[in-house]
This record gives C-alpha cells, sequence and structure tokens, in this order.
C-alpha cells in the first residue's frame, strides 16, 4: 500500500516577508542617483598669479587679523576707489616689522599705522603723516592698559608686575606695548624687572592674542591698546580680565605716505579722506567699520611726544 | 517537466525545513545585504559629503588672512596639509576672487576643466556636485571664501567616491560572510532540530504502517523516565496504570490515583492537568501526538476485537440459522418490497431447481414458471399491501401439495420491508389423509357388503340347494332342467360374488401360516404364464433369493396376486410385458413385492377410487370391480401394505405409461421357543 502524504508549500507569511524586503529593495533602488559631470582631469594648463600692473596699496599696520583690518577698512577702501578714481587694494603684511619693511620697499603706498610705527617708517624712510583719526570715544588720542586675570592673588598693584611674566603685543606696538612700558618706566619698572617680555606670535590678530594669552592665565599680565577687551569680548569673559593700569593719552593712529608717493596721489587721497564726515550716512558706515569717527589732518610734529617716549624707554628707531 | 511545487512536496519533511529555513535566511540575508549596503553606502556617501563640506568650509576660513596677505606658500601648506592629512581628498585649490586657481595640489599642471565644472553661485553657502572623471567618481565641494559678504575666492575640494565604495563592499562582504556563515550555523541546528522532530514523525509513520498491516501492538511514545507509581509513591497494584512502564496514566480509565477524577479521558484529564505525575512527564506536541496516537491505536485494537468477536458470533448465528433454514424440509424465502429473493434456504433451492445464487436477487417470474410466477406474485402484493398473513394450503405441479404461510416482514419503522414464504411440502400428509378417509370408506362398505353378503349369502344357499335338489328331480334335457341349471349357475356366481365380499371383508375364515412368497409366484405365474403369451404378454420374475417368510394364507394371497396380474394384463390387452419382482426390505423388516405392467396407467382422476368396490373401468359384464377390493382386504388382513405408482401418457408428464402396485407384507420372524 502507498501513502502520499499533502504537504504544504513554503508558509504565506514566508512569500509575505519576502515580498516586503522586494519592495523595501525596490524603494531603495529607486533613490535617486546624481548625474556625474564629466572633467578630463588629463587636460591640464599651468597658472600663474597675476600681478596688477599699477596700484595704490594700501595697508593697514597688522595690530588685529587680516580679516578685521579688512573688515574695518575695505568700506573706506572702496570709497577712496570712487572718490579719488585711484586703482587702491588693500594689503596685508603679517608683522608690524613686515608693515614697515613693505613701506620702505614701496610696496605700502599708504600706510595706516600707529604712532611709534610711524616714527620708525619716518624715520627710516622717510614717509610723511598726512592725516589722523579719531578714536570712537571721540578723541584723536589712544592709551595702553595693563592686564591680569582679575583672579589672579599675585598681581594687585603695578610694583606686582615685577618679575612676572609679560606678553606685548609687538615691539612696535603703541597702546600694546609702548605706552605701557613708558607707563611702567614712569613707575620707576624696566624691562629687565620682568621675568620675560615675549610677544603675540604669528601674523596679524596681535592685540586679540595678547588678551587670549592673559585670559588662559599663559601670561602674568598682558599689554593691549584700550578698546581691545571690547574687541574680544565675543571670544572671552572679559570680567575676568583686571585693568591694573593705563597709560597716558598719546596721539592716536595716523595715515602716512611713503616717500616717493606721488604727491598727487596723496594730496587726492588726503582730500577724499578729510572729506569724510560723521553726519553723512554714507560715511557713517564706513567710519562705524572702520571703528572711528572722524578724520582730521596731520602732520609730522605731532608725533614727537611718542618719538620721546621712544627715547625714554630706549628703542633704537633704526633697528 | 518537473513541476517545482510537486518537486518540493515529494522532498522529505526534514529536507524541507532545513531548505525553507535557508531560502528565508538566503531572502533576508540578500534583502539585507542590499539594503543595507544601500543604506550603508548613503551613510557613507553623506558622511563623506559632510567631511567633504566641513573640510572645505575650514579651509575657506583658514585661507582668510593668507589669502588677504596673498601668502601663496601658506595657501599652497594648507592645501598640501588637506590632501595629506584626508587620504579621500584627491585635490585642493583655491580660486581667487577672479576664478583663477591661485594654488592646487596638482602636479604637472591644473586640470583646467574642473574650474568649470563646479559653479558657485552668489550666495551659496557650498555646492557639492558629482564629477565622474574616468572610472572614478569625484565629489567636488565648492565653498566661497568671505569676510562679511565679500568673496574673496572659492576653495574647491574634491573628495572619493570609491573609498566610500570600497567601504561599502568591505561590509557587503561582511554582511555575505555572515550570513554565509548563519546559513551553514542554522542549516547544521536546523538540521540537528528536524532530525529530531522527524525521527517522531517516522516513528509515527512506521506505527500507521504497522497499523494499516494489522499489527495494533505498536508504542510510539517514549519509555517513561519516572513512573507515577513512583512519584506519588503509590503501591495500589490493582491499578491499570501501576507497572505499565509506557503508558500514561492520565489516558488510562479506572486508574485508582484518589486525585483522578472517574471516567474516560476527556472527563479525567482536567484534574490531571494539575497532578505533579502530568507536569512532570508531559512532552511536547510531538509526544502529545505519539501518545494520543499510542491511546488510539489501543482502543482501535480493543474495538476491533470486540468487533471481531461480534463477528465471529454473528457469523456463527448465521450458520446456526442458514444450517437451520437448510435442515428444514420447509421451504423458506425472503424477499423485499421490489419482490427479488434476499434469501432462500436449501429446500427452497430443491423446490425450485435452481442454485442459491441463481435465485438469490431474482423476481418470481425470473425464477418459476408463469403460472406459479404469476400466482406467487399475485400472494406476495397482497402480503405487502395489506400487511396481512396468508395461510393457504395449495396444490402445485399436479400432485404436490403444498402450505404456504407468507407473512409481511415489518421494520423497526413500521413499514413493511418485505415478505418471508414458508412453504411445507404436505402431499404425504395429504394423501394419508386421503387414505385414512379411503380406508374408512372401504370399512364402512366392507361392512355394508359383509352384512349384506351375510343376509344374501343363506337365501343364495337355499335357491341353490334347492335349484339342485329340482333339478334332480327334472329330467335332464327338458327346459325345466335347463331353466334349473341356469338358476344354479346364477346362484353360484352370486355366491362367488358374495365370498368376493366377504372376502373383502375380511369376514372369511383365514388359514394361516408361514408362507415363501416366491413360491406362490412361481406357481402362479406358471398357471398364468399361458394364458397371457396368448395376448403376447411376457411375465419376467425378479424374485430376490432367500426372501423371508411370509405369515398368510395361501389362498388368498394367491387370490391376491391373481388379481393383480388379471388387471395387469388387462391394462396392457395385448403385447406387453408383466414384471413380477420380490426383494427385502431389511430395514423396516417387510417382504416387498411388486407388479408392473407397460399397460395403459391409471389415469389420475381415479386412482383414488380404484380400490373402491364395483368400481371398474371394464365393460359391463367383464368385471365386478372387487379384485383390487379383494387384494386390498388380504393384503390388509396380513398386515400389509399396498401402494401404486401410475404414470398416464398424456396425463403425466412422461412419454412412458404402466402402473406398478407395490405389496408390503411384514417377514415372518419365528419367534422365540
Amino acid at each position: 500500500m502507498k501513502f502520499c502524504y499533502r504537504t504544504q508549500t513554503l508558509p504565506t507569511p514566508v512569500f509575505l516577508l519576502a515580498g516586503c524586503m522586494l519592495c523595501l529593495l525596490f524603494l531603495c533602488s529607486c533613490s535617486q542617483d546624481e548625474k556625474p559631470v564629466q572633467v578630463d582631469l588629463s587636460k591640464k594648463a599651468e597658472v600663474s598669479v597675476q600681478k596688477d600692473s599699477y596700484i595704490v596699496t594700501y595697508a593697514y599696520l597688522p595690530q588685529y587679523s587680516h580679516r578685521v583690518s579688512y573688515e574695518r577698512h575695505n568700506l573706506l577702501i572702496e570709497y577712496l576707489k570712487r572718490e579719488t578714481g585711484l586703482p587702491i587694494k588693500q594689503i596685508f603684511p603679517d608683522t608690524f616689522d613686515e608693515h614697515m619693511k613693505m613701506v620702505g620697499q614701496g610696496k605700502i603706498d599708504i600706510s595706516f599705522s600707529n604712532p611709534v610705527a610711524y616714527v620708525k617708517m619716518a624715520h627710516r624712510y622717510g614717509t610723511n603723516a598726512f592725516a589722523r583719526i579719531i578714536e570712537e570715544d571721540g578723541r584723536a588720542e589712544f592709551r595702553g592698559q595693563i592686564i591680569s586675570r582679575r583672579d589672579n592673588p599675585a598681581i594687585q598693584t603695578l610694583e606686582d608686575c615685577k618679575g612676572k611674566r609679560w606678553i606685548a603685543v609687538d615691539p612696535t606696538s603703541a597702546g600694546g606695548y609702548m605706552y605701557p612700558l613708558g607707563h611702567f618706566y614712569d613707575h620707576g619698572i624696566r624691562k629687565e624687572d620682568f621675568a620675560e617680555i615675549d610677544f603675540a606670535p604669528g601674523p596679524g590678530g596681535k592685540q586679540e592674542k595678547v588678551a587670549l594669552a592673559v585670559y588662559a592665565g599663559r601670561y602674568d599680565i598682558g599689554s593691549v591698546r584700550e578698546g581691545t577687551l571690547e574687541v574680544v569680548s565675543d571670544k572671552i569673559d572679559i570680567s575676568e580680565i583686571r585693568v591694573l593700569a593705563t597709560s597716558r593719552w598719546y596721539p592716536g593712529w595716523l595715515y602716512s605716505a611713503r616717500k616717493d608717493l606721488d604727491p598727487v596721489v596723496v594730496d587726492k587721497i588726503k582730500k577724499a579722506l578729510l572729506a569724510l564726515r560723521g553726519d553723512n550716512a554714507e560715511h557713517q558706515k564706513i567710519f562705524k567699520a572702520a571703528h572711528i569717527t572722524g578724520i582730521l589732518p596731520s602732520s609730522d610734529q605731532e608725533y614727537d611726544s611718542v618719538r620721546q617716549l621712544l627715547e625714554k624707554v630706549g628703542v633704537d628707531l633704526n633697528s | 517537466m518537473t513541476n517545482p511545487s510537486s518537486f518540493f512536496r515529494k522532498l522529505g519533511f526534514r529536507t524541507k525545513i532545513t531548505l525553507s529555513i535557508i531560502a528565508i535566511l538566503l531572502i533576508f540575508g540578500i534583502g539585507l545585504s542590499m539594503i543595507m549596503s544601500k543604506w550603508v553606502s548613503q551613510a557613507l556617501l553623506n558622511e563623506n559629503r559632510m567631511r567633504g563640506i566641513s573640510n572645505a568650509v575650514n579651509l575657506s576660513a583658514r585661507v582668510v588672512e593668507p589669502l588677504l596677505s596673498e601668502d601663496l606658500l601658506v595657501l599652497k601648506n594648507l592645501v598640501d596639509e588637506l590632501s595629506r592629512t584626508d587620504k579621500d581628498v584627491i585635490y585642493t585649490f583655491i580660486l581667487d576672487r577672479s576664478g583663477k586657481p591661485l594654488v592646487h595640489t596638482f602636479s604637472g599642471g591644473f586640470p583646467i576643466d574642473l574650474i568649470q565644472a563646479n559653479a558657485l553661485q552668489e550666495g551659496e553657502g557650498y555646492h557639492l556636485q558629482l564629477l565622474s572623471a574616468g572610472r572614478e567618481l569625484i565629489n567636488d565641494f565648492a565653498v566661497p571664501v568671505l569676510i562679511g559678504n565679500a568673496r574673496l575666492g572659492t576653495v574647491r575640494i574634491g573628495m572619493s567616491h570609491a573609498r566610500v565604495q570600497e567601504v561599502v563592499q568591505r561590509i557587503l562582504w561582511s554582511i555575505v560572510l555572515t550570513i554565509g556563515i548563519g546559513i551553514l550555523i542554522v542549516g547544521f541546528v536546523s538540521t540537528a532540530l528536524a532530525r529530531t522532530v522527524t525521527r517522531k514523525i517516522q516513528v509515527l509513520h512506521h506505527a500507521a504502517e504497522e497499523i494499516i498491516k494489522g499489527n495494533l501492538d505498536v508504542r510510539t511514545a517514549p519509555l517513561l523516565q519516572s513512573h507515577c507509581w513512583d512519584i506519588v509513591n503509590c503501591d495500589q497494584k490493582s491499578c491499570p496504570a501501576y507497572g505499565d512502564e509506557r503508558g500514561r496514566c492520565w489516558y488510562l480509565v479506572g486508574t485508582l490515583c484518589p486525585t483522578c477524577a472517574d471516567g474516560r479521558y476527556e472527563k479525567k484529564i482536567e484534574s490531571c492537568r494539575h497532578c505533579e505525575v502530568y507536569r512532570s512527564q508531559a512532552g511536547d506536541e510531538i509526544q502529545d501526538l505519539a501518545e494520543f496516537f499510542d491511546v488510539m491505536a489501543l482502543t482501535l485494537k480493543e474495538r476491533l476485537l470486540a468487533l471481531r468477536r461480534t463477528e465471529e458470533n454473528l457469523k456463527q448465528q448465521q450458520r446456526l440459522f442458514q444450517t437451520i433454514l437448510d435442515v428444514t424440509p420447509d421451504m423458506v424465502s425472503l424477499q423485499g418490497r421490489d419482490l427479488r429473493y434476499q434469501a432462500v434456504n436449501k429446500a427452497f433451492c430443491q423446490f425450485a431447481g435452481k442454485k442459491e445464487t441463481d435465485i438469490l436477487g431474482k423476481t418470481d417470474s425470473e425464477v418459476f414458471s408463469g403460472v406459479q410466477a404469476d400466482e406467487n406474485q399475485r400472494e406476495n402484493r397482497g402480503v405487502l399491501e395489506k400487511g396481512q398473513t396468508l395461510n393457504v394450503e395449495k396444490r402445485v405441479d399436479g400432485d404436490r401439495w403444498l402450505h404456504v404461510i407468507k407473512t409481511a416482514v415489518v421494520s423497526p419503522e413500521g413499514e413493511v420491508s418485505g415478505v418471508l414464504g414458508t412453504s411445507r411440502d404436505i402431499t404425504e400428509l395429504k394423501n394419508f389423509q386421503d387414505r385414512i378417509i379411503r380406508s374408512q370408506r372401504l370399512e364402512s362398505i366392507g361392512q355394508l357388503a359383509a352384512g349384506i353378503a351375510h343376509e344374501i349369502n343363506t337365501p343364495l344357499g337355499i335357491i341353490l340347494g334347492y335349484a339342485q335338489l329340482s333339478k334332480e328331480d327334472v329330467e335332464p334335457g327338458t327346459e325345466l332342467h335347463e331353466g334349473l341349471s341356469t338358476i344354479e349357475k346364477y346362484a353360484r356366481i352370486s355366491r362367488g360374488i358374495v365370498a368376493d365380499l366377504l372376502r373383502f371383508s375380511r369376514h372369511t375364515e383365514s388359514i394361516k401360516r408361514p408362507l415363501d412368497i416366491n413360491q406362490i409366484l412361481h406357481q402362479i405365474v406358471g398357471v398364468l404364464e399361458h394364458t397371457f403369451s396368448l395376448e403376447r404378454i411376457s411375465i419376467a420374475r425378479e424374485l430376490e433369493e432367500s426372501l423371508p417368510l411370509v405369515f398368510g394364507d395361501q389362498e388368498k394371497l394367491e387370490q391376491a396376486f391373481v388379481n393383480l396380474l388379471n388387471n395387469a394384463r388387462d391394462a396392457i390387452g395385448s403385447d406387453g410385458q408383466v414384471r413380477i419382482w420380490t426383494t427385502h426390505d431389511s430395514s423396516q423388516k417387510e417382504v416387498v413385492i411388486g407388479v408392473s405392467d407397460t399397460g395403459k396407467g391409471i389415469p389420475p382422476e381415479i386412482r383414488d377410487k380404484i380400490f373402491d368396490p364395483f368400481f371398474t373401468t371394464k365393460g359391463v359384464g367383464k368385471g365386478t370391480g372387487l379384485g383390487l377390493s379383494v387384494t386390498f382386504g388380504i393384503v390388509k388382513d396380513h398386515g400389509g401394505k399396498i401402494d401404486f405408482e401410475s404414470t398416464c401418457r398424456g396425463k403425466d408428464s412422461t412419454n412412458k405409461a404402466g402402473t406398478t402396485f407395490v405389496i408390503r407384507f411384514p417377514a415372518y420372524e419365528d419367534e422365540p421357543t
């Protein structure tokens, strides 16, 4: 006798699941694939950076980062280009020294610098001051500040700074080094009294770096120009920073032209700068970006106080 | 060509399970690997894009200063550093605000196609473009270098698609490998699992085959690890579960466990579910099935045994019933409502002259001849319609008498379902009745004749005497003498008749002695042979030697035999043969004498009258009609029996004609001295 067993084929749920999987696969495979653009990487050509044939170069002494320099002065330069019709271009030297050297090399035609740098450049390369700015506080002069961490118990007075590590902006910095140094000298504290004096490294942004280094506790004291703390207020908690002392007032930043620059060009630029008015909405924007409130005509004699300061602290204008 | 579904059906159960699991794993594995690879590749591509964007945005932030200061060395270092630190980065380059490349990581010139390959619109934060460089796919990221709203230039980074594809491939291979190993493991595990399941199913299968072959002593459930009497410390040896090492007590009826409910499985299982024995011994579904199977086989065996006993009983009763039916001389038949025969006994078959198999299922018209079939059907219909019992005596086949009883068979529902017929052959009874009636009649006639004979004998004697005396007184030759002679002659004839009558009524004296019948017959035949031969009638003698003697009156016996021979001669007329034979019926202790002739036979209508006195078929004056009556009287006087068989041409269903008279006398036995 034979037996015949009827057997169910694969149960329905298996087919159902398999069907679901296939649907899912189909959906997955249906995702739109981007169509690539054909490129031929073997088709090559040598590239070279073309130098502009003639431009008037404008440089901002790199007390801040290039970005800040650009942001502050771009509108002003655009204005000058419009007003003077000159091909003015802002360039960005990395250091104070480089800035001064480039002025000497003729690579910078119009220099916007602090009085210390100007005094040096004037001495070395014969640059001529022709305009000065009015700071945001309405003064045409500014000061330096000596700062420390508020929670540093070892530094309560200026005297406490002796034997401490000091970070300054640059040897050529006015508010960030020379003015505070003059203040120390006025209080009988010499360079040698400090454990060390370092300068902020690298190109640009040096004022901010000083504030950040003190905030980070890497140095006991720092020196910055007045107003720097406000600039870095978005990066650090400036309430943690104590201003130990503020220097006396010195002349503010100024415009100078390199010795061999065409006086016509200098004149055009000077006129355009002096034509800026705080009551003009357009000019107001330019001033606001550049963190100034006005521009005044200036001359070399206005910076004698700075020359005296440099002499006092023993700066060799040639080195 | 093999149908896949039928192919799958033919596969073994174990193979099916394994194949199904592997198929499911394969389907899921392939599906999963494809989905995973898709998802992973999407995720990696997205990650690649995010990384590319992040790289480009970072670079664009880092290049602001050197770009402003036009420090190409720093820029070059930055782009080289990125290409060096991120292996997915194929190239990096920076375009100035006019779209000219400032620095790049290519060697041997800059591929100029790239400049236009991914154009960044004003205001766009970044732009991603898929590039195809031969076989290689590249995600090209363009991010503007911005200061405020002013765009100083563009950073472009190319990141390879191939590495993503490699990772996807690796993941895919890992999944495939995992699934492969999984299939192997699951295959082994499922085979092992299926083996345990199919082994149990095979046991059930073999058991089912054994059952079909008739072997109900199958046990498929596994041996119990422990026994119920051990678990509950029971010592009730009279319990049916006690000592049964394979059976499960919850299937057994009549267990003595105090926790068991009475009754069969369906009643007691509820109470058993809470029992420790059940909880410790109940198995999985297959074990349950095996246990059910065993119980089923056991129950089936019991039922089959009971059925066989009943069947045997029934067969025995059927045999007994059939034997009774067959032994009974009555003809018994059962017909259904359609009047077809359902059962008949041997007597019926003999009566119908057919085999049982030729009768069953047939109707009367197929079994019997026309007239009888019609009559039977008429009677049967009457019984079926009226439901009344038919009880008649009827003559069939001319000389056979049957007592027929036909009863309606009523079903338990009260409907008439057939006709049960019994027919008893009462021919003998009828004949016996006839003979009794005839004997009584002859007895009456004899007594009457004897009375008359006695009364007539005396006057006849006087008439004869006076006639003889008167004749002596009268001259011979005279008319008176002649007249007296005539009176004397007829008086003598009358006295002979009277003597015959007296002999018939056994009112004559008998002188009995032991006689040799053969000798008497030889003497008679010797006398008559010559007379018979004149009519060319031969007499054949077949006389058995050493025949016992018969105690009788020789003269009377001679007369009886002569009468029979004369009748035979008269029946033949001329040209024929009379056969006389004798024999000894030792069982009945009788001497049998037969006289057969080849005459015309006795017509059936007069057969019951031939022994009547004065009944004759001969012409007037040729016979007195007393011959057979006298013979009958003589035989009876000797305590014998006379019978005859006669066939009459044209009237009986035979072509031969003739009559045989058979006389039986008790054999003489010497009385013990």
